[in-house]
């Protein structure tokens, strides 16, 4: 599904290069939910913002289902983005002028669903994580673990090839976090593909297979 | 690109980003743009209305709508009873006043003059006579006395002054006047037609703008001044007809002519008798106001700029979440072109409210008392569609400049607030 080859990212700050990731190989199945794990700056997020799209690597080849994702232009990326990922992240990002509901319901307008059926997939989604009662809540009268299983619903409404998750539990307390990772598991077990990134080791062991990166280097890839 | 799905996510977005809004915020933008609208059609509208005032003035006081005047060639208007029985008969006039027109001269304080050699407190004036009945439903010269008492079409030797000719009411210089001193209501002056001398009272003293037809004129009654003039065929030399609602002058006149009575008399319109160069003054006011009112667009340009930078620039982490999850760019630029919209929509909506509804109503019953007119606003719809159309398009390019150059940062970048 994902290809990854002789993945590369340098960062340059003036004079200054940082080789963040050194030459990554990594092949992700249909269906995989993988954890990235790693120390603070061994290049776990890099990695999951260049297989998501939202970065440009400096080189290498990233395909996507046989498809060239260096190739696109940005346009392509983001129409990849917005009809084949979901994304959860750390802060839950979400819009706070939009209820619950209308978090959700925007990527799929921009899919081009018409209003009532975007709003009708807004509300399975959030009952699907347990929110179906918080449909017109703003983030601001939601708890962290609420916020982020919103998050997670605005993720996979569209159904999306693959869901990335950057450190969805860092800043939950450990009955989110745990509600959190239930909902994952219940999604692979539906055959969502995630590749999500912690540093949690007792999260990680929620996925099939875990990949440790550092100095920008796979330093493991095991299925525990 | 401007496809249908951006402008309805566009749109999704920028009505729930204003619905929830500061509403202190919103509705100081909107006081904004409620001031540039205000600044930009009511300061042309006045200024305009500066020069409209004194047009009116001419039009309300002196001419009408249509003036019959004396031939160059001629002292007065030949038949002038026959014209004005014509015209008692027709149904477009609403008013008419009928007047003798003469030069002479008054002089005051001719009693403490000791010195044959002193200069007398006299000067040249143009002399009116009128039947007060008419001309006060013509011009309402009565409700134009400041001191004093209007006339009575049985006063004999009685004149009222227009404030140019008391000293202590004229404004500015004018060549050949000298105003008179200590003249009061009751005062008596010395008037001169034709070399005829009388002493007449001072009635009253008129109240009314430096400008005004009725300022440097002296009032009489009609009987009088045809007395002193020497003129027993009640020939006048003006008859100004006020026209009844929905009368159009040009038309008018054209009947006029076409009846005959210009073989004897001019026939014109207020348009045909205004000084020339009041269209010039008009445009040249309207020019200035317009300058003033680019500055104010300038203003809520530069307003609207930094109000939705700073929007989109605390809002950056959020513009890279939508364009992360594949809201597009053009999208996010859309809802900011919407509210900017919004903002134009409401101000203008409230100027127009406050324009049309009270403003323009308001200072057409009451105008503003300047030295020199009294003013109103002139403000035709068509030229404030004009400046709204302005507004909202300044609004809008200000609207969507910075949130272009904050959605064109780097995706990545603005979700995690890096630089």
């Amino acid at each position: 599904m994902i290809e990854v080859k002789n993945l590369t990212k340098t960062f340059k700050d003036g004079p200054v290069e940082t080789r963040v990731l050194k030459g990554i190989d990594l092949s992700v199945a249909q269906g995989e939910f993988i954890a990235i794990m790693g120390r603070s700056g061994a290049g776990k997020s890099t990695l999951l913002y260049q297989m998501s799209l939202l970065d440009e690597p400096t080189g290498g080849e990233i395909r996507i289902n046989g498809k060239e994702a260096l190739a696109m232009s940005e346009r392509e990326k983001m129409f990849f983005r917005l009809a084949e990922f979901g994304y959860v992240f750390q802060d839950y990002a979400l819009l706070p002028e939009l209820t619950a509901r209308e978090n959700i319901a925007l990527p799929l307008l921009m899919q081009g669903i018409s209003g009532e059926a975007a709003e009708a997939k807004a509300e399975a989604a959030l009952a699907r994580v347990g929110l179906g009662n918080r449909l017109n809540n703003l983030p601001s009268q939601l708890s962290g673990g609420e916020q982020q299983r919103v998050s997670i619903s605005r993720a996979i409404a569209h159904t999306p090839s693959v869901l990335f998750a950057d450190e969805p539990t860092a800043n939950l307390d450990k009955e989110s976090s745990a509600t959190v990772m239930d909902i994952f598991k219940e999604l692979h077990t539906g055959g969502q593909t995630i590749i999500m990134v912690t540093h949690e080791e007792e999260f990680a062991q929620f996925a099939e297979r875990i990949i440790k990166i550092d100095d920008g280097k796979i330093v493991s890839d095991i299925r525990p | 690109m401007l496809s249908f799905t951006n402008i309805r996510v566009g749109f999704y977005l920028a009505v729930r980003q204003v619905r929830r809004a500061n509403l202190w915020t919103t509705g100081l933008i909107v006081f904004v743009m409620l001031l540039t609208f205000l600044n930009l059609v009511v300061v042309t509208g006045l200024l305009v209305g500066i020069v409209a005032g004194i047009s009116n003035q001419f039009r309300i006081q002196e001419t009408g709508d249509v003036m019959v005047s004396t031939l160059d060639t001629k002292d007065y208007i030949e038949n002038s009873s026959q014209i004005l029985s014509f015209l008692h008969t027709l149904p477009q006039p609403k008013v008419i006043s009928a007047r003798y027109l003469a030069a002479g001269t008054i002089e005051a304080n001719y009693f403490e003059r000791i010195d044959p050699n002193e200069k007398p407190n006299k000067t040249g004036a143009s002399i009116v006579g009128i039947d007060p009945v008419a001309e006060d439903r013509f011009s309402k010269l009565s409700s134009y006395v400041g001191e004093g008492q209007y006339l009575s079409p049985s006063d004999y030797d009685a004149v009222l002054l227009g404030p140019q000719l008391v000293d202590r009411y004229s404004f500015g210089e004018q060549p050949g006047l000298t105003p008179l001193k200590k003249v009061y209501p009751g005062t008596k002056i010395r008037l001169t037609i034709n070399g005829y001398t009388r002493e007449v009272i001072v009635k009253g003293i008129l109240k009314v703008p430096a400008n005004s037809p009725l300022a440097a004129r002296v009032f009489m009654p009609d009987t009088e001044v045809r007395q002193l003039l020497g003129r027993t065929d009640y020939n006048v030399n003006e008859i100004a007809v006020l026209l009844a609602p929905g009368a159009d002058a040009n038309d008018f006149r054209d009947f006029l002519k076409r009846s005959g009575i210009a073989a004897g008399a001019k026939v014109r319109t207020f348009e045909d008798s205004i000084p020339n160069g009041v269209a010039e003054v008009q445009n040249t006011f309207g020019m200035i106001g317009n300058a003033i009112g680019s500055i104010g667009l300038a203003v809520a340009a530069i307003t609207i700029f930094i109000v939705i930078f700073i929007n989109a620039i605390t809002r950056r982490k959020f513009i890279g979440i939508l364009k992360g999850i594949g809201i597009s760019g053009e999208a996010i630029e859309i809802s900011y072109i919407f509210q900017s919209l919004f903002y134009a929509a409401i101000g203008s909506a409230l100027g127009i409210s406050i324009l049309y509804g009270f403003l323009v109503p308001y200072v057409s019953a009451h105008p503003i008392v300047l030295p020199i007119s009294n003013a109103i606003i002139v403000a035709p719809l068509n030229g404030t569609l004009i400046r709204i159309g302005l507004l909202v398009l300044t609004t809008v390019v200000a609207g969507y400049l910075p949130s272009r150059m904050i959605v064109r940062k780097n995706t990545l970048n603005s979700i995690l607030g890096r630089n």
